[in-house]
This record gives C-alpha cells, sequence and structure tokens, in this order.
C-alpha cells in the first residue's frame, strides 16, 4: 500500500504509540490527584507543554492543550468574542478549513459583521481585499498558515504587521494544522495545532495564545488547563504528541528534505502524462508535503477507487468534506471549476513515503488514466 | 390487570379455504418481528393477542407491530377477569385518561361477546356500562354514530378492554404470495418499490449492479443498508452484488452512444431473471415510474421488457417523484437514499439518450457484440450475502 493522504491523517510513530501505551498501563494517574504518582504524571505534562512551546519560542502556560485542530479552531473564535462586549467585525478567508468557515459564518446570523476575503490563483489571501476589510472594529481576523487542500503558503508574520497596524484592537488566528512543526514558527496572536497530523494520536492538539491576548476559554468544568478548557488531561495523548513531535523537531530538517524529494518526484512523472494541470502554487513554492493536480478527462472520485483498488490511497479534497458532494469550496476560491476541479487530486506526504513509492505511484496513475479515459462521457 | 395487545388483520378473511395457511404465516411474521421480547402470540376465533408482554417493552412491541405486513389494527387493551365490577372498574380507568384529555368527550361502549354463557348480552352491556359512564363522568356525552371514544368491551375467556385503535400497515403477510427479485440502485425508488411488494406478501431478494470504480466502496455500503432498512418490513433479503463495469465499459464502446441505457438496462434485466430464476422467484421488480427519465418512457419499458420472460413489477408506474419520495420518509429509507454517493455511473449516462426506443432497432445494437461471456462472468463473479434488520448499520 502506498499512502499519500498523510494531510488526512498519518500513521502514529512507533515512539509516540510506545508513550501512550506506557501512560495508559502505568502512569494513567489523573494528574490533577493530590497523590504523588499524580504529581509526577502533572509534571510529566508541564515537561511535554514546554518542550510543545519551545517551537513557538513561547512561555509553556502560553499553550493549552485541546482535543485537536477543530476544538482548537473553534475557541480560538469562541473564547475570543466571550472576552469582548461587542458585535465586532470577524474577518476570514474564503478557503478556511471547515472548522473556521462554519463558525464564522454561523456568526452572521447573530450579528456579527463577517467578512470573507478571497484568495489568488495559487490560494494565497489577497492582501488588497483583507487590507480594504481591516477596519477599527475588527476584532478577529483568522487566516491559514498552509492550505490543506493545495499546500499554498501565507506569510502569516507579514499579515499579523499588516493586521496590527489596521486594526490594532483584532486578535490574530492562524490555523497551523498543516504547517506546525513542518513549517518556521510564525507571528501571531493565537494559532492552532493537531497531533494526528504529525504522527501523534487522534484526539489532541492545542491552541498557543499569546500572554495578553483577552481569552475567555473554552469548555467549562473542573479548571484545566489554567482554567481555559476543562476535561481530565489527556496524558497518555498529550506523552504522545509530545514524542512524535520530539522525532519531528530533532529530525526536521531531513524530513523536509525527504517529502520534497518525492513531491518533486512524482510531479515530475505525473506532469508527464498528457491533460494534467497543477493546481496551486508551483512545487518549489507550496508546502512540500501538498502536491494537487487534475487529472483531466475522469472524475476524481472515479481516478481515487481506482487507485485505492490498486493500492494507493489518495484523496479528492479534504477528507473532512469527502462525505458532501458538490462543488469544491477551496478550488473554486481559486478559479478553478468545470473539468479542472472535478479531476482534481490531491496527494500528501510524510516522511515515511519513499521516491519508490512515487515512481510507482505515478506508473498506477497513468494505467489507471489509460483505462478511465476511453470511457469519458459522450 | 394485565396489558396485551389485539391485534386486527386485513384481507385475510377473504382467503376462503386459503385462510389457514394466511394466518399461519402472519403469525410467523409478527413471532419473527418480536423476537428479543418475551411474549406469546396466541390466536383465538379471527383475532391474535400479543401477551405476556414486559411492560418495559410494551411500546417497543407496538412500533415493531406496526412494520408487519397484513395487520390492519392493534389496539393496547387490558385483559381481566370477567366479573363485572371488574369490568366497570377498568373501563372507568381508560375513560379517565380520556377524559382528562378531553372532558366534554363523546364517546360509545361497544360490546362484543363470544362467551354466550355470560350473565348480560352485547346491548345490554352496551346500555349498562354506557350508563355507569355517564354517571361518573357528567361532562361526557354519548353519540352513537361518530363517538371520539370508542370504549371497546369483548367478552371471550377473558374481559378486554380497550379504547385506542392503531392503524398499522396493512397488506399480506410477508411469504403468502411468493418471491421476486428486486433491482435496486441506491436511489429513492428502489426499496418503496421492495416495500410495496413485500407489502402484497412478497419474499424479495434483491440485486444491485455494482460499477467500481465508477461507484464506490461507500456507494455498495449504502445499497447494503437500504437493503437492511426494507428488511424491517420485508423480512430477511438476500442481496445479489453483481459487477458490472465490463458489461458497462463494453456497452459503452460497442453501442451507439444515445442507446447505452437502453441496453444497459436491458442487460440488468438479463442478469436479475437469470439471478431470479436460480432461488425460484417469479418476477422482477423495478422502481421505475411512467415518464420519470428517458429509460421510463413507455417506449423504453417495452424495450426492457423484451429482454426477459418474467413478469416486471412497477408498483410505482402511475406515482409522481413527490409521493415516492413521501413514501421514502414514511419508511424511513429517504435519508439514506439521498446520501451522496454515486449509485449509476454518470459517466455512461449519454447525454442525449434516445426516449423513444423500438425494439428492433436496440435488439440490432445490442447484437453488434455478444454480451453472453461478460453476463456469465458477471453471474459467476456475484457475491451474495443475507441482510437482515438486526444486522449493524453500516453508514
Amino acid at each position: 500500500m502506498i499512502y499519500f493522504d498523510n494531510s488526512a491523517t498519518t500513521r502514529v510513530f512507533d515512539e509516540a504509540a510506545a508513550t501512550a501505551v506506557s501512560f495508559m498501563k502505568e502512569g494513567f494517574f489523573n494528574p490533577a490527584a493530590a497523590y504523588a504518582p499524580s504529581v509526577s504524571i502533572e509534571r510529566e505534562v508541564n515537561l511535554a507543554r514546554g518542550r510543545l512551546a519551545s517551537y513557538f519560542k513561547a512561555d509553556p502556560s502560553e499553550l493549552i492543550f485541546t482535543s485537536g485542530g477543530t476544538e482548537s479552531n473553534n475557541i480560538a473564535l469562541s473564547g475570543t468574542l466571550a472576552s469582548r462586549r461587542d458585535k465586532c467585525r470577524v474577518i476570514t478567508t474564503a478557503v478556511e478549513h471547515p472548522s473556521v468557515f462554519e463558525p464564522v459564518n454561523a456568526l452572521k446570523s447573530s450579528g456579527y459583521d463577517v467578512v470573507t476575503v478571497g484568495v489568488d490563483s495559487l490560494g494565497r489571501v489577497d492582501q488588497k481585499e483583507l487590507e480594504a476589510a481591516l477596519s477599527e472594529n475588527t476584532g478577529f481576523v483568522s487566516i491559514m498558515h498552509v492550505n490543506n487542500e493545495v499546500g499554498a503558503i501565507n506569510d502569516i508574520s507579514s499579515l499579523y504587521s499588516l493586521v496590527k497596524s489596521r486594526a490594532p484592537g483584532a486578535v490574530f488566528h492562524s490555523d497551523g494544522v498543516q504547517a506546525f512543526l513542518k513549517m518556521p514558527a510564525v507571528r501571531c496572536d493565537m494559532y492552532s495545532f493537531s497531533g494526528h497530523k504529525l504522527h501523534a494520536p487522534k484526539g489532541v492538539g492545542g491552541l498557543f495564545v499569546k500572554k495578553g491576548v483577552r481569552f475567555a476559554g473554552g469548555q467549562m468544568g473542573g479548571g484545566q488547563e489554567n482554567n481555559l478548557r476543562s476535561g481530565t488531561t489527556n496524558v497518555p495523548a498529550i506523552m504522545a504528541l509530545d514524542s512524535a513531535a520530539n522525532v519531528y523537531m530533532r529530525r526536521h530538517d531531513e524530513f523536509m528534505a525527504s517529502m520534497r524529494e518525492v513531491k518533486l518526484r512524482l510531479y515530475n512523472n505525473l506532469t508527464r502524462i498528457k491533460d494534467v494541470l497543477l493546481n496551486g502554487p508551483s512545487p518549489d513554492d507550496g508546502a512540500c508535503y501538498i502536491l494537487n493536480m487534475s487529472l483531466l478527462g475522469v472524475r476524481g472520485e472515479v481516478l481515487l477507487n481506482s487507485l485505492s483498488e490498486k493500492g494507493l490511497l489518495v484523496s479528492t479534497g479534504s477528507a473532512c468534506a469527502a462525505r458532501h458532494r458538490g462543488k469544491n469550496r477551496i478550488l473554486n476560491a481559486m478559479g478553478i471549476t468545470g473539468p479542472r476541479q472535478e479531476g482534481a487530486i490531491r496527494f500528501s506526504f510524510s516522511p515515511e513515503n519513499t521516491v519508490l513509492q512515487a515512481d510507482t505511484a505515478a506508473q498506477m496513475i497513468e494505467d489507471s488514466l489509460n483505462i478511465l479515459r476511453r470511457f469519458r462521457r459522450r | 390487570m394485565e396489558r396485551v395487545i389485539l391485534v386486527r388483520y386485513t384481507e385475510i378473511h377473504l382467503k376462503g379455504l386459503n385462510r389457514p395457511f394466511f394466518e399461519q404465516k402472519l403469525i410467523e411474521n409478527i413471532r419473527h418481528a418480536l423476537k428479543g421480547i418475551g411474549c406469546r402470540v396466541e390466536r383465538e376465533q379471527g383475532r391474535i393477542y400479543i401477551v405476556g408482554i414486559p411492560e418495559a417493552d410494551f411500546d417497543e412491541a407496538i412500533e415493531r407491530l406496526k412494520t408487519v405486513f397484513g395487520i390492519h389494527s392493534i389496539s393496547p387493551a387490558y385483559a381481566v377477569d370477567k366479573d363485572w365490577q371488574t369490568v366497570c372498574d377498568t373501563a372507568f380507568a381508560l375513560m379517565q385518561k380520556q377524559v382528562a384529555l378531553k372532558p366534554d368527550l363523546s364517546f360509545k361502549v361497544f360490546a362484543r361477546r363470544s362467551d354466550k354463557h355470560y350473565f348480560m348480552n352485547s346491548d345490554g352491556i352496551n346500555r349498562e356500562l354506557g350508563h355507569l359512564v355517564l354517571e361518573r363522568f357528567p361532562s361526557v356525552r354519548v353519540d352513537i354514530h361518530k363517538p371520539e371514544v370508542s370504549l371497546c368491551v369483548e367478552i371471550r375467556e377473558k374481559a378486554y378492554i380497550y379504547a385506542e385503535e392503531i392503524p398499522c400497515a396493512k397488506g399480506m403477510p410477508v411469504g403468502s404470495s411468493g418471491r421476486a427479485t428486486l433491482l435496486i440502485s441506491g436511489g429513492i425508488d428502489s426499496p418503496v418499490a421492495g416495500y410495496f411488494m413485500a407489502k402484497r406478501g412478497i419474499v424479495l431478494s434483491a440485486v444491485h449492479f455494482w460499477s467500481f470504480p465508477y461507484t464506490s466502496e461507500r456507494a455498495r455500503d449504502k445499497v447494503i443498508e437500504l437493503t437492511r432498512l426494507l428488511s424491517r418490513y420485508a423480512g430477511r433479503i438476500r442481496l445479489h452484488l453483481v459487477p458490472f463495469t465490463d458489461i458497462q465499459m463494453t456497452i459503452h464502446e460497442k453501442c451507439p452512444s444515445k442507446e447505452t441505457t437502453v441496453i444497459m438496462r436491458r442487460l440488468m434485466m438479463k442478469i436479475a431473471q437469470r439471478i431470479a430464476e436460480s432461488e425460484g422467484a417469479k418476477a422482477l421488480i423495478t422502481g421505475e415510474a411512467l415518464g420519470q427519465v428517458a429509460s421510463q418512457t413507455l417506449e423504453s419499458l417495452c424495450t426492457t421488457d423484451d429482454a426477459v420472460t418474467m413478469p416486471v413489477l412497477r408498483p410505482l408506474i402511475g406515482f409522481d417523484k413527490d409521493d415516492i419520495m413521501d413514501w421514502a420518509r414514511r419508511i424511513g429509507t429517504y435519508e439514506t437514499s439521498i446520501l451522496p454517493f454515486e449509485d449509476c455511473c454518470t459517466v455512461f449516462v449519454p447525454k442525449h439518450p434516445v426516449t423513444k426506443p423500438e425494439v428492433a432497432d436496440i435488439r440490432a445494437s445490442e447484437a453488434l457484440f455478444d454480451f453472453t461471456e461478460l453476463i456469465d462472468k458477471a453471474i459467476e463473479q456475484t457475491v451474495v450475502q443475507t441482510v437482515k434488520f438486526e444486522d449493524p448499520k453500516l453508514i
């Protein structure tokens, strides 16, 4: 099997899985309890928090553990708005993940002034449009770091400066689920990340909240996470996230080089096939682990089924949208429509992929296309 | 005082000497539907009684009986001693509930006495109990013709007293009309068609044509789930999953493009008939409605019928799409039917399909290629599974 759908989720690293098991079987204590074994577990969690915070060059207290990207994105928005009294302006982009896009749009009905900023043909936020949208009463801006479908990278640090110069009262949030640990850290007020995109288990992630940013927190209860996100601390998952992150940080350059090599190899292989178009930034500019290409003449879903039978697993877009047929919102915003949109396939890589896999995959794709393209609608 | 359910059945009384057979089928089906609920099904003088129902399962038993074809209506009843005072007290308790909902309701007493040794006849019970109810609840009134509440008293080996009649699915017991094979696509219509034929007593088997990679694994699971939902009414269903991609590709390559859909339907019918024959089914069932799409015009239906010798039952033929959708909602298949997985590969649908095919023309086009081998291969590779309502939900 060749797994090229690592933006959907990843296989858990052996180290991370072993860590999780040890904190399920031996270090299972509730870190909030009073006895000695619990105290040592709490200490472990805080050390992990510190190591992860070091990516942001942040203080450990600025990092909140959550259940993953969706929760982080949701509470970044709700926790910010809950700390304000006014119905401020909320700005986001047309290509955000549903966990930002949906809650932001739901605000419209409760009287918030929601502005959705477009993107260029490569999937990057339109700076001019953003500039025009920024106003005195802007309270929250959310712009994703790396786009999950085409790998477009936004220059978050400079967008942050722009937002702060035009709307000093706004909180600037970035969804970093597809970027965390892979891309260099950026300047922002809030940053979401998720464990399972980096070979940690599902169900764990975090939200960075810069000191001084007004934030009312997420779910309420026993006061865990500095009273900002209640719920019994998910120690096995947090420690596994820490373990996977350590592998990633230690071998970062090697991992990135390896994924870049696989991506470029697949890209070069595919461009040799007739009627194949790249969606998003050029392979050198975009994230080195996401490649989106349209293989014209076959619907992406059909090609995907055919490839999965051969043992190559890819996607036609975000897995979170795989059950919703209809137009692809992200490609629409980039101006990619019609047969080109229907034929779009996303390949996403992990350090476990190899160049040999890229060659085999390209051959499988070519074989499938040779058969499927004979049966165009007529 | 025991709560029982009294079951009335529909057309079985029409069936003359076959009546015991129909009744026996119905009882079997009721027993099957109530499996897991510790109760007994008893037959007596043209009635079926469900007795010994644990109180916690009473509502569940009612819900399940509503799905059994052949039942006209059911009434939750109190079964008590025939002692007159007990009969009256039970009747008062039932009326008390009704009066609480509507103080000025109209009612009548409707008594039946099959125990001819009882000290009062039906008419006597009607008048005496009616009088006592009026005394007890001064706010109610009697209406013999259109009562809001019929207080029914049946004197048998026990007294059965009830005031509520719940309409059920009606139809004929599944298994009383033989076997037929449903072509199920994954859309809205075919499960409804299967429902209506099962309602007339047919035991269903089902055939689905599967076009991987044009339709996905999820699309196949969706059809299995639709079959499962249908088996709630129809009992267990043998589902045949026929790999159809090779045939579709060949049609696409060898036959005139505007006729591909009609030819495809003919070949589906041929395969379905072979499968039907192999399991003793006497007819095919489709969800077609006249004029709904190009392949469902009268001419197209003639052309598909021409491919097979079995009768093709089309219970939805005169339905509007809206009505079919309403029925799909009622029987609980709609939400699954509209899940957005491809159920028929649009890639193979011609842009301008023929709407008035001539049988002779289509026969000629179909003869451009000898499909016998491909049909044999598809049947050989067909996967069969038995689907029942108790199976886990797949999607």
